[in-house]
């Protein structure tokens, strides 16, 4: 006999369980609520001893003296110009030479592709001192350009396109091919009007990805001006060590476009990784 | 020129950039990396002489290197083995496609996307044995108060902590994603034999996600492996060493020592690690999918 009481999951596993969540999601959201909390603290406040949840005198100059202690303006604009133009360059590469793995003859084909997945094992910190000596070399230490460079393209993101390319179907390349239209036009009229979402996806990660970059800016930029909010936020924290209120001033303003593009793209955001995960 | 030649030439024509780019900041680093740790002193930049595999004796028995060596493998173990258990419950519970649980997950992914910078710094504020808010509600309850952070034993386990409190959201996505794609009629059927929801997890659920465990396993493991940000923020490499991770000691005896021949070496061999896990994955990857 079909037993309804045996398909529930028994109460004492579904109570610990719910407390298990609501302890992750309170523990998921502390550092941020504790950073808004910090924001506004005085240093009072810090070294009262006492728990301080909402100050009772908000110190919103803290808003205001940070712009005084270090160029955070320029900090956020560097960071969304890297970002931004990773961004750019992979979304102008990656597809095109997606499709060139997924519907191109050519020799070469399977050790090149080999190769490029290769690629998607190598840790960056292991290409870390040749490459800092390559940018050193050609004097592009403490520009954008040495920002930028080494992270024009990516295995993931090639590797990503392809896996998006292979589905559409060789007959209907072929059709527009005997029609007469080189592989360019293939890949503009067909190809790419069918990647968009696959794109979107590609865009979104690589900035986020690149937004949080933290190790190349820490090692090619030496000047103040340079930095992204990244090491930009280090070098406030080493220089006022135990002023937290305005570290966590600075942890604000980047955090701020960050919660703002997530909860705009929340349910893209989740798709875009939960795909990403499978392919 | 026939179609079939022209279409070689076009592939080539369009991989060249890609072929340019790898070269020169993929394939031709690693090269010049293996080439630099066979010197001491500052190959590639300043005074270098050739010691062959000098650097690589010299490492064998670095007793910094080996403190480095067993701090990242805590790390990387721990964190690893904890975001996976723990995203694995959440998925299960969270797999629904209700209003509610869409929420919780989408706050258990947003430590995610946000900077290391933020989490890392932001739970060092909390730990503060001074101005932090955790030994505050500590004195408020009456309780010892705590400095993790400066306790050799605990600082390590400070990192697992905040590691895994950044990966469980994603993790628990993927095994979300995997979990909606096993068939509803496994199920079906094994609640028409009978089985608890307990039992459909344990013998369908779990072998079937098998292969995202590995995926899981492999990718956080290898990330963790590489971090360097978190021990840089949040302790410095210290106390007595105790968080000097592996890629944070290369990066100090790269830059701050100007070893570089030394720090060449010291990554090539993080580099083999790694191809040696990757290959391993591979293996029981394929094995598994056969089994199944």
């Amino acid at each position: 006999m079909y037993d309804r009481s045996r398909d529930r999951v028994p109460l004492w596993l579904r109570i610990s369980i719910g407390a298990l969540l609501v302890i992750a999601v309170f523990l998921a959201m502390l550092p941020f609520l504790y950073m808004v909390s910090l924001s506004l603290q005085s240093d009072a406040d810090l070294f009262s001893g006492e728990v301080v949840v909402i100050p009772e005198q908000p110190q919103w100059l803290n808003y205001i003296t940070i712009w005084e202690e270090a160029p955070f303006a320029r900090f956020i604009l560097n960071s969304f110009v890297i970002a931004g133009a990773i961004s750019f360059l992979h979304v102008v590469f990656d597809p095109l030479i997606g499709y060139v793995f997924a519907k191109m003859q050519f020799p070469g084909r399977r050790i090149m592709f080999a190769a490029l997945l290769s690629t998607l094992m190598l840790p960056f910190f292991i290409r870390l001192v040749p490459l800092y000596i390559l940018t050193a070399e050609v004097g592009l230490l403490n520009t954008y350009t040495g920002l930028i460079l080494p992270f024009a393209m990516s295995g993931f993101g090639i590797f990503l396109m392809r896996q998006f390319i292979l589905p559409i179907p060789d007959d209907l390349l072929d059709a527009a091919r005997v029609d007469g239209g080189g592989e360019l036009r293939v890949f503009w009229d067909i190809v790419l009007p069918q990647l968009y979402p696959a794109i979107a996806t590609l865009a979104l990660l690589t900035f986020v990805f690149q937004f949080n970059e933290f190790l190349w800016p820490l090692v090619v930029v030496s000047s103040e001006q340079m930095r992204p909010i990244t090491t930009g936020l280090t070098l406030f924290n080493q220089e006022y060590f135990t002023r937290w209120n305005l570290t966590a001033v600075g942890g604000m303003l980047m955090f701020i476009p960050c919660l703002l593009l997530f909860l705009f793209a929340q349910r893209f955001f989740i798709r875009s990784v939960m795909l990403s995960g499978m392919k | 020129m026939s179609y079939r030649r022209k279409q070689i030439v076009i592939a080539y024509a369009l991989l060249l950039p890609a072929i340019i780019y790898f070269t020169i900041f993929f394939f031709g680093p690693i090269a010049v990396e293996l080439w630099a740790s066979f010197y001491s002193g500052q190959p590639m930049v300043g005074e270098s002489s050739f010691i062959g595999l000098g650097n690589y004796t010299r490492a064998l028995s670095d007793a910094l290197v080996h403190r480095s060596l067993s701090a990242t493998m805590i790390y990387s173990f721990g964190s690893t083995i904890l975001t996976i258990c723990f995203a694995l419950l959440f998925a299960a519970v969270l797999a629904g496609p209700t209003k509610a649980n869409n929420t919780v997950r989408a706050i258990l992914f947003f430590p995610y996307i946000v900077s290391f910078v933020i989490g890392g710094l932001m739970w060092r504020a909390i730990l503060d044995p001074f101005t932090g808010i955790l030994n505050a509600a500590l004195i408020s309850l009456n309780l010892p108060t705590q400095s993790w952070l400066a306790d050799p034993d605990a600082a390590i386990w400070v990192l697992v902590f905040v590691s895994s409190w950044k990966d469980i959201g994603y993790a628990t996505l993927i095994y979300i994603a995997a979990i909606q794609g096993i068939p509803g009629h496994l199920y079906d059927a094994a609640r028409v034999d009978g089985a608890r929801p307990t039992d459909q997890m344990r013998d369908i659920t779990l072998p079937l996600l098998m292969p995202t465990t590995l995926f899981l396993a492999v990718t956080l493991g290898i990330s963790s492996l590489q971090e360097l940000a978190l021990p840089y923020l949040m302790t410095g490499g210290g106390p007595a060493n105790s968080t000097r991770l592996y890629s944070l000691h290369v990066y100090e005896t790269a830059f701050q020592d100007l070893n570089l021949g030394y720090s060449s070496a010291l990554s090539f061999l993080m580099f083999l690690f790694i191809l040696l896990v990757t290959f391993l994955q591979f293996r029981l990857l394929h094995r598994d999918i056969r089994h199944v």
